[in-house]
């Protein structure tokens, strides 16, 4: 008896570095399961594996009939062939949006009419009043900065001009502060004014990613980001003179939800080499 | 909704069709062969092979054992729906148009078509619902048509009556025992000819489908007309959907003026009515030919719809479809 009790020292697990751990089973309180296993890998390197299970229960009635037809043997030209449908007589169709409704007949037309102009616009090309870019105006990284192409900036040598006037009310050469022009000229007026409007508004549907990688593409950044809504703007910081990115860029969306959903979504995914911090932009002081 | 294609025709649909439980699928068409597929995942389960000329019609008995179907072949088959064995031929001096069983399953109409000299007639055949066994030769009534061909036949509630649909229009009513027409009426325009007959679930009242683009809903006993749908495109198919209270209709164009005119005027949508407010509240598009035939799944989850262009589409209903009520149907669901 004494010569087989061992010696808390003789533990050979104590010993032999090669011993995996024992696995472990945690019930969690939420109701999921915690399995944690450990298995050595190829290298001889110790592995473990934490898994997080869920069970849910679903429970389908069948009627037993039609459960027993599910087992039958294929016949005739599906001779021999193995249970699951074939890609050669079974496809899925495209998505149809059927909505059962009394006023389905304008909702259709509504449809159709942004149908025909989507298709209307599929082969024109977009260029981009403001740098001849190939995307809309609106979404052009300079509209804050430049002008538009051809559209020349106030000429202030031009006597007949009607914003010049009502601005300053001089005649010919004097600066007449930015503020100043366009003003009296009502839709430059209103433009200014929604234009104020829409930066606020825009704002507030910002998104701010950081840690992006200097290989970044602003197009890149657009198609991850589009998948959570309308974006309607997309700057990526570049260095001017190496053209690289510098590591930041701002996403403005159409709709603040889909700016929320997109920054919980996008926050911590791996782009590039790196993983990206994506948070609400704060208003530029 | 994404609806399940199926290709295992070569040409024209003629008929789609539901067994009781609503888990098979049939579809017929004229390229001489049966298919059979499972509804939940379009998987095509098997084919008929036999007949050796256009399918028309198919019906399957309540017990899902043993298929009908009629072709230009002038037979009447019968098969065992679980290994395709090909079970009893009637022949028949012409076409057969439309099968259907009783609601017991023990009794098969046929309807067949007015050629060659012959008649057009309605027989009766008595069917043993054991697979196994022998099947009587000899219908247990026949019903000569002198004054029009039926291109449609059903069943009453309890095998009382028989219900056809004739070439000009009219709808008759059999006594299913002694094959004495009780009633005639004119229900569509003379001349086009009736397309389909749907019984409803309870086979107290139908759904008829005409050329002269309307369906209308008709009482079994008295043949009053209950609702008229007006479209405007001629009709080929109509059914009536369990669980909701809505009528399907599809039709289109007619086949040989199609190439004339661009798919969106052929009018090939599935058309879906509300059966007592008789307004149209949607439609559903997909098939680039006229809609030949139209099923609902005996629970009223799926729909599928056969067309001139060989496909079958079969549309499980979503959400949006189940939650559609009028305003006095949600405030009589609230109380």
């Amino acid at each position: 008896m004494a010569s087989q009790r061992r010696e808390w020292a003789d533990e050979d697990e104590f010993d032999d570095p090669n011993a995996l751990p024992q696995n472990q089973i945690i019930n969690n309180p939420d109701g999921t399961k915690t399995t944690i296993t450990y298995r050595l890998g190829e290298n001889g390197k110790k592995i473990k594996t934490t898994r997080k299970i869920k069970i849910s229960v679903i429970k389908e009635r069948v009627n037993p009939r039609v459960a027993e037809r599910r087992e039958w043997a294929k016949f005739g030209r599906e001779q021999g062939n193995p249970p699951g449908p074939d890609l050669s007589t079974t496809t899925v169709g495209e998505n149809i949006i059927f909505k059962p409704s009394l006023q389905w007949k304008s909702a259709e037309k509504e449809e159709e009419a942004t149908g025909a102009l989507k298709t209307q616009l599929k082969d024109k090309k977009v260029s981009c009043r403001i740098c001849q870019g190939d995307h809309f105006t609106a979404r052009c990284p300079f509209k804050d900065t430049l002008a538009p192409v051809g559209e020349a900036p106030p000429d202030e040598s031009r006597p007949d001009s009607p914003d010049l006037n009502a601005g300053g009310g001089q005649v010919g050469g004097s600066y007449v502060p930015p503020h100043l022009r366009n003003k009296g000229k009502e839709t430059g007026a209103s433009s200014s004014f929604g234009g104020g409007r829409d930066r606020e508004r825009d704002d507030l549907a910002t998104l701010r990613v950081t840690n992006l990688s200097e290989f970044a593409e602003e197009q890149d950044l657009r198609d991850m980001f589009e998948r959570f809504g309308r974006v309607t703007r997309v700057f990526l910081a570049k260095d001017r003179d190496t053209g690289r990115a510098k590591g930041f860029a701002f996403v403005s969306y159409h709709d603040r939800m889909d700016a929320q959903r997109a920054c919980e979504k996008m926050d911590g995914f791996g782009y590039g080499h790196l993983i990206l911090k994506v948070e609400f932009a704060k208003r530029s002081q | 909704m994404r609806p399940i294609l199926l290709q295992g025709h070569e040409r024209a649909l003629t008929q789609v069709k539901f067994n009781k439980d609503g888990d098979l699928l049939f579809s017929v068409s004229k390229d001489h062969v049966i298919c059979v597929w499972y509804s939940q995942n379009g998987e095509r389960l098997g084919t008929y092979n036999g007949h050796l000329g256009a399918v028309w019609t198919v019906d399957s008995n309540p017990s899902s054992t043993i298929l009908a179907s009629g072709a230009a072949d002038n037979t009447i088959r019968l098969w065992e729906i679980k290994t395709g064995k090909l079970l009893k031929t009637w022949e028949l001096p012409t076409a057969i148009k439309r099968v259907e069983f009783s609601e017991d399953g023990l009794y098969l109409v046929a309807t067949t078509e007015q050629r060659m000299g012959h008649l057009g007639t309605i027989l009766v055949y008595p069917i043993n619902p054991d697979v196994g066994g022998e099947q009587a030769d000899e219908p247990s009534l026949k019903i000569t048509l002198e004054r029009s061909k039926a291109t449609v036949v059903a069943w009453s509630y309890l095998n009382k009556y028989i219900i056809a649909g004739h070439e000009d229009g009219t709808i008759s009513q059999y006594d299913s025992k002694t094959g004495d027409q009780l009633e005639n009426i004119q229900l569509h325009e003379r001349g086009p000819l009736i397309m389909d007959i749907q019984m409803a679930p309870d086979r107290t009242y139908f759904i008829t489908a005409s050329k002269d683009k309307t369906a209308k809903i008709v009482d079994v006993n008295s043949l009053n007309v209950i609702k008229t749908f007006t479209t405007d495109t001629p009709l080929n198919s109509a059914a009536l959907t369990a669980k909701k209270d809505f009528v399907i209709l599809g039709g289109g164009q007619e086949a040989r003026d199609v190439t004339t005119t661009a798919a969106r005027q052929g009018k090939f949508e599935a058309r879906f009515y509300h059966k007592i407010f008789e307004d149209e509240i949607g439609r559903v598009r997909g098939h680039f030919g006229p809609l030949n035939t139209i099923a609902v799944h005996p629970a009223g989850v799926s729909y599928a719809s056969g067309g001139e262009d060989g496909y079958v589409r079969l549309h499980h209903f979503d959400k949006s479809y189940f939650d559609f009520m009028y305003e006095v149907e949600r405030t009589r669901a609230q109380h």
